[in-house]
Protein backbone atom coordinates (compact mmCIF):
# COMPACT_ATOMS: atom_id res chain seq x y z
CA UNK A 1 0.00 0.00 0.00
CA UNK A 2 1.44 3.41 -0.97
CA UNK A 3 2.20 5.78 2.12
CA UNK A 4 -0.13 8.59 2.63
CA UNK A 5 1.06 11.74 2.01
CA UNK A 6 0.79 14.78 4.86
CA UNK A 7 -1.87 16.19 3.61
CA UNK A 8 -3.89 13.28 3.23
CA UNK A 9 -3.03 11.84 6.92
CA UNK A 10 -4.28 15.14 8.12
CA UNK A 11 -7.55 15.07 6.43
CA UNK A 12 -7.81 11.37 7.80
CA UNK A 13 -7.58 13.23 11.36
CA UNK A 14 -9.45 15.90 10.44
CA UNK A 15 -12.50 13.31 9.63
CA UNK A 16 -11.52 11.53 13.29
CA UNK A 17 -11.92 14.94 14.57
CA UNK A 18 -15.22 15.66 13.37
CA UNK A 19 -16.63 12.43 14.40
CA UNK A 20 -15.05 12.76 18.25
CA UNK A 21 -16.73 16.80 17.94
CA UNK A 22 -20.00 15.82 16.78
CA UNK A 23 -20.11 12.16 19.34
CA UNK A 24 -19.22 15.16 21.68
CA UNK A 25 -22.28 17.21 20.79
CA UNK A 26 -24.92 14.31 20.96
CA UNK A 27 -23.43 13.11 24.36
CA UNK A 28 -24.14 16.84 25.30
CA UNK A 29 -27.68 16.78 24.12
CA UNK A 30 -28.86 13.30 25.13
CA UNK A 31 -27.69 13.32 28.29
CA UNK A 32 -30.16 16.74 28.46
CA UNK A 33 -32.80 15.44 26.27
CA UNK A 34 -33.54 12.28 29.14
CA UNK A 35 -35.93 13.05 32.08
CA UNK A 36 -36.69 12.11 35.47
CA UNK A 37 -35.25 8.79 36.62
CA UNK A 38 -33.21 7.46 33.92
CA UNK A 39 -31.58 11.47 34.42
CA UNK A 40 -30.46 10.11 37.41
CA UNK A 41 -29.57 6.76 36.19
CA UNK A 42 -28.17 7.42 32.61
CA UNK A 43 -27.35 11.02 32.92
CA UNK A 44 -23.71 10.55 34.06
CA UNK A 45 -22.83 7.98 31.58
CA UNK A 46 -23.50 10.31 28.72
CA UNK A 47 -21.56 12.89 30.49
CA UNK A 48 -18.87 10.81 30.64
CA UNK A 49 -19.19 9.85 27.37
CA UNK A 50 -19.30 13.78 26.70
CA UNK A 51 -15.98 14.07 28.52
CA UNK A 52 -14.50 11.84 26.92
CA UNK A 53 -15.10 12.35 23.36
CA UNK A 54 -14.28 15.95 24.16
CA UNK A 55 -10.51 14.91 25.56
CA UNK A 56 -10.60 12.35 22.60
CA UNK A 57 -10.97 15.41 20.11
CA UNK A 58 -8.47 17.45 21.56
CA UNK A 59 -5.92 14.77 21.16
CA UNK A 60 -6.24 14.61 17.87
CA UNK A 61 -6.19 18.48 17.45
CA UNK A 62 -3.44 18.02 19.40
CA UNK A 63 -1.82 15.30 16.93
CA UNK A 64 -2.75 17.68 13.65
CA UNK A 65 -1.05 20.56 15.39
CA UNK A 66 1.79 18.33 15.69
CA UNK A 67 1.95 17.65 12.01
CA UNK A 68 2.10 21.61 11.25
CA UNK A 69 -1.67 22.34 10.52
CA UNK A 70 -5.00 23.82 12.18
CA UNK A 71 -7.76 21.24 12.44
CA UNK A 72 -10.14 21.82 9.98
CA UNK A 73 -13.66 21.25 11.10
CA UNK A 74 -17.21 21.07 9.87
CA UNK A 75 -19.94 19.62 11.50
CA UNK A 76 -23.46 19.70 10.46
CA UNK A 77 -26.27 18.36 12.71
CA UNK A 78 -29.43 19.14 14.08
CA UNK A 79 -30.48 17.78 17.28
CA UNK A 80 -33.86 18.09 18.49
CA UNK A 81 -35.93 18.83 21.17
CA UNK A 82 -37.79 15.66 22.00
CA UNK A 83 -37.40 14.04 25.20
CA UNK A 84 -36.16 10.84 25.08
CA UNK A 85 -35.82 7.23 27.96
CA UNK A 86 -32.58 5.99 28.72
CA UNK A 87 -32.68 3.16 26.71
CA UNK A 88 -32.95 5.07 23.50
CA UNK A 89 -30.18 7.36 24.54
CA UNK A 90 -28.02 5.00 25.34
CA UNK A 91 -29.02 2.84 21.76
CA UNK A 92 -28.01 5.88 20.07
CA UNK A 93 -24.93 6.35 21.27
CA UNK A 94 -24.17 2.66 20.73
CA UNK A 95 -24.75 4.06 17.19
CA UNK A 96 -22.58 6.26 16.80
CA UNK A 97 -19.54 5.34 19.30
CA UNK A 98 -19.79 2.06 16.80
CA UNK A 99 -19.57 4.44 13.45
CA UNK A 100 -16.66 6.42 15.44
CA UNK A 101 -14.90 2.77 16.17
CA UNK A 102 -14.77 1.81 12.30
CA UNK A 103 -14.13 5.31 11.47
CA UNK A 104 -10.82 4.34 13.31
CA UNK A 105 -10.43 1.07 12.32
CA UNK A 106 -10.50 2.07 8.31
CA UNK A 107 -7.83 4.95 9.27
CA UNK A 108 -5.76 2.27 10.66
CA UNK A 109 -6.16 0.14 7.30
CA UNK A 110 -5.10 3.18 5.06
CA UNK A 111 -2.20 4.99 7.32
CA UNK A 112 -0.20 1.62 7.49
CA UNK A 113 3.37 1.85 7.54
CA UNK A 114 3.19 5.09 9.55
CA UNK A 115 4.27 3.47 12.74
CA UNK A 116 3.44 5.98 15.55
CA UNK A 117 0.52 7.12 14.06
CA UNK A 118 -0.44 3.22 13.90
CA UNK A 119 -0.11 3.07 17.16
CA UNK A 120 -1.63 5.84 17.85
CA UNK A 121 -4.97 4.84 16.28
CA UNK A 122 -4.33 1.68 17.89
CA UNK A 123 -4.77 3.48 21.52
CA UNK A 124 -7.83 5.13 20.12
CA UNK A 125 -9.65 2.07 19.06
CA UNK A 126 -8.82 0.49 22.32
CA UNK A 127 -10.26 3.47 24.03
CA UNK A 128 -13.64 3.44 21.49
CA UNK A 129 -13.75 -0.37 21.81
CA UNK A 130 -14.15 0.07 25.47
CA UNK A 131 -16.72 2.41 24.68
CA UNK A 132 -18.55 0.19 22.53
CA UNK A 133 -18.58 -2.77 24.66
CA UNK A 134 -19.46 -0.84 27.94
CA UNK A 135 -22.63 0.56 26.27
CA UNK A 136 -23.30 -3.08 25.45
CA UNK A 137 -23.63 -4.12 29.02
CA UNK A 138 -25.30 -1.70 29.85
CA UNK A 139 -27.98 -2.24 27.32
CA UNK A 140 -27.98 -6.02 28.12
CA UNK A 141 -28.44 -5.41 31.72
CA UNK B 1 -56.08 19.33 7.57
CA UNK B 2 -53.53 22.75 8.21
CA UNK B 3 -50.91 22.76 5.58
CA UNK B 4 -47.76 23.50 7.90
CA UNK B 5 -49.26 19.77 9.60
CA UNK B 6 -49.06 17.95 5.89
CA UNK B 7 -45.24 19.52 5.86
CA UNK B 8 -44.63 17.81 8.66
CA UNK B 9 -45.78 14.56 7.90
CA UNK B 10 -44.05 14.12 4.75
CA UNK B 11 -43.25 10.56 4.83
CA UNK B 12 -38.95 11.26 4.65
CA UNK B 13 -37.38 14.37 6.01
CA UNK B 14 -34.54 15.72 3.21
CA UNK B 15 -31.98 14.62 4.79
CA UNK B 16 -33.94 10.97 4.66
CA UNK B 17 -34.06 11.54 1.01
CA UNK B 18 -30.43 12.22 0.66
CA UNK B 19 -29.52 9.29 2.24
CA UNK B 20 -31.89 7.02 0.49
CA UNK B 21 -30.69 8.86 -3.06
CA UNK B 22 -26.93 8.47 -2.24
CA UNK B 23 -27.47 4.68 -1.50
CA UNK B 24 -29.19 4.56 -5.00
CA UNK B 25 -26.10 5.88 -6.55
CA UNK B 26 -23.57 4.12 -4.82
CA UNK B 27 -24.78 0.85 -5.47
CA UNK B 28 -25.07 2.41 -9.56
CA UNK B 29 -21.41 3.34 -9.41
CA UNK B 30 -19.72 0.99 -6.89
CA UNK B 31 -22.16 -1.80 -7.12
CA UNK B 32 -22.13 -1.83 -2.91
CA UNK B 33 -22.60 0.97 -0.53
CA UNK B 34 -21.59 1.66 3.61
CA UNK B 35 -21.53 3.94 5.84
CA UNK B 36 -18.24 5.35 5.08
CA UNK B 37 -19.02 5.80 0.88
CA UNK B 38 -22.53 7.26 2.67
CA UNK B 39 -20.93 9.74 4.48
CA UNK B 40 -17.96 10.55 2.23
CA UNK B 41 -20.36 11.08 -0.03
CA UNK B 42 -22.47 13.28 1.63
CA UNK B 43 -19.54 15.11 3.30
CA UNK B 44 -21.03 14.36 6.91
CA UNK B 45 -19.78 12.32 9.64
CA UNK B 46 -20.58 8.10 10.07
CA UNK B 47 -21.78 8.85 13.29
CA UNK B 48 -24.21 11.38 11.24
CA UNK B 49 -24.91 8.59 8.97
CA UNK B 50 -25.44 5.70 11.52
CA UNK B 51 -28.16 7.75 13.30
CA UNK B 52 -29.72 8.69 10.20
CA UNK B 53 -29.89 5.34 8.53
CA UNK B 54 -31.49 3.89 11.94
CA UNK B 55 -35.13 4.85 11.39
CA UNK B 56 -34.84 4.50 7.40
CA UNK B 57 -34.27 0.64 8.42
CA UNK B 58 -37.39 1.00 10.81
CA UNK B 59 -39.10 2.33 8.55
CA UNK B 60 -38.27 -0.99 5.78
CA UNK B 61 -36.69 1.38 3.39
CA UNK B 62 -33.42 0.56 4.19
CA UNK B 63 -31.59 -3.23 4.75
CA UNK B 64 -28.11 -4.25 5.61
CA UNK B 65 -26.19 -7.45 5.25
CA UNK B 66 -23.91 -9.21 7.22
CA UNK B 67 -21.40 -7.57 5.66
CA UNK B 68 -22.42 -4.65 6.62
CA UNK B 69 -23.36 -3.37 2.87
CA UNK B 70 -26.46 -1.20 2.56
CA UNK B 71 -29.19 -1.66 0.02
CA UNK B 72 -32.74 -0.06 -0.64
CA UNK B 73 -35.77 -2.67 -0.43
CA UNK B 74 -38.41 -2.66 -2.68
CA UNK B 75 -40.21 0.46 -0.93
CA UNK B 76 -36.90 2.02 -1.02
CA UNK B 77 -36.26 1.75 -4.31
CA UNK B 78 -39.88 2.89 -5.23
CA UNK B 79 -39.42 5.43 -2.59
CA UNK B 80 -35.91 6.67 -4.66
CA UNK B 81 -37.62 6.64 -8.03
CA UNK B 82 -40.32 8.76 -7.51
CA UNK B 83 -38.44 11.34 -6.11
CA UNK B 84 -35.98 10.92 -8.79
CA UNK B 85 -38.98 11.52 -11.21
CA UNK B 86 -40.34 14.67 -9.29
CA UNK B 87 -36.95 15.95 -8.95
CA UNK B 88 -36.23 15.96 -12.60
CA UNK B 89 -39.90 16.93 -13.13
CA UNK B 90 -38.99 20.21 -11.08
CA UNK B 91 -35.46 20.96 -12.84
CA UNK B 92 -37.54 20.89 -16.05
CA UNK B 93 -40.38 22.99 -14.87
CA UNK B 94 -38.24 25.44 -13.32
CA UNK B 95 -35.70 25.99 -16.10
CA UNK B 96 -37.18 25.10 -19.60
CA UNK B 97 -40.56 27.17 -18.40
CA UNK B 98 -40.08 29.64 -16.05
CA UNK B 99 -36.33 30.13 -17.30
CA UNK B 100 -34.70 29.74 -14.35
CA UNK B 101 -31.41 28.87 -14.18
CA UNK B 102 -29.75 25.23 -14.58
CA UNK B 103 -27.69 25.81 -11.11
CA UNK B 104 -30.13 27.08 -9.30
CA UNK B 105 -33.37 24.88 -10.80
CA UNK B 106 -31.14 22.01 -9.58
CA UNK B 107 -31.16 23.47 -5.86
CA UNK B 108 -34.46 24.54 -5.50
CA UNK B 109 -35.69 21.11 -7.45
CA UNK B 110 -33.27 19.32 -4.65
CA UNK B 111 -35.16 21.43 -2.13
CA UNK B 112 -38.73 19.97 -3.68
CA UNK B 113 -38.33 16.87 -4.73
CA UNK B 114 -39.57 14.96 -1.24
CA UNK B 115 -41.73 17.79 -0.50
CA UNK B 116 -43.75 17.24 -3.84
CA UNK B 117 -47.24 15.46 -3.49
CA UNK B 118 -47.71 12.16 -6.06
CA UNK B 119 -50.58 14.11 -6.63
CA UNK B 120 -49.22 17.29 -7.77
CA UNK B 121 -46.26 15.62 -9.55
CA UNK B 122 -48.63 13.61 -11.97
CA UNK B 123 -50.28 16.76 -12.84
CA UNK B 124 -46.76 18.20 -13.45
CA UNK B 125 -45.80 15.56 -15.44
CA UNK B 126 -49.23 15.83 -17.57
CA UNK B 127 -48.33 19.46 -18.12
CA UNK B 128 -44.70 18.60 -18.88
CA UNK B 129 -45.87 15.58 -21.62
CA UNK B 130 -48.46 18.55 -23.37
CA UNK B 131 -45.55 20.65 -23.83
CA UNK B 132 -43.26 17.97 -25.08
CA UNK B 133 -46.17 16.62 -27.41
CA UNK B 134 -46.73 19.83 -28.75
CA UNK B 135 -43.84 21.85 -28.58
CA UNK B 136 -44.61 24.80 -31.37
CA UNK B 137 -47.48 25.30 -28.60
CA UNK B 138 -45.84 24.74 -25.78
CA UNK B 139 -42.94 27.16 -27.35
CA UNK B 140 -45.50 29.98 -27.90
CA UNK B 141 -47.61 29.23 -24.55
CA UNK B 142 -43.80 30.20 -22.54
CA UNK B 143 -42.41 32.60 -24.89
CA UNK B 144 -46.22 34.63 -24.36
CA UNK B 145 -45.72 34.10 -20.78
CA UNK B 146 -42.29 34.78 -20.35
CA UNK B 147 -42.56 38.26 -22.83
CA UNK B 148 -45.47 39.73 -20.11
CA UNK B 149 -43.25 38.75 -17.28
CA UNK B 150 -40.97 41.95 -16.81
CA UNK B 151 -37.93 40.27 -15.33
CA UNK B 152 -37.52 37.55 -17.89
CA UNK B 153 -35.22 38.34 -21.06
Amino acid sequence: MNALTQDEVILELNHLFAEEVEAALRYLHLSNAIRGLDHLVVGPVLKRGYQETIEHAEVIAHKIRSLGAVPNLEVNISLGPEKIDGKQALELALTFEEAALEAYQDCLRRIEGDVPLEEFIRSQIVVESEHVAELKQLLVE
Amino acid sequence: MDIWKEFDQNVITHSAAHHLMAIDDLIGRLGYARVSDIARQLNITRGSVSISLGPLKKAGLVEQDENRHLRLSERGQALVAAIKTKRHLMQRLLAEVLGVEPDQAEIDACKLEHLLSNETAQRLLSFMRFLDSEPDRGREFVEAWRASDEHCD
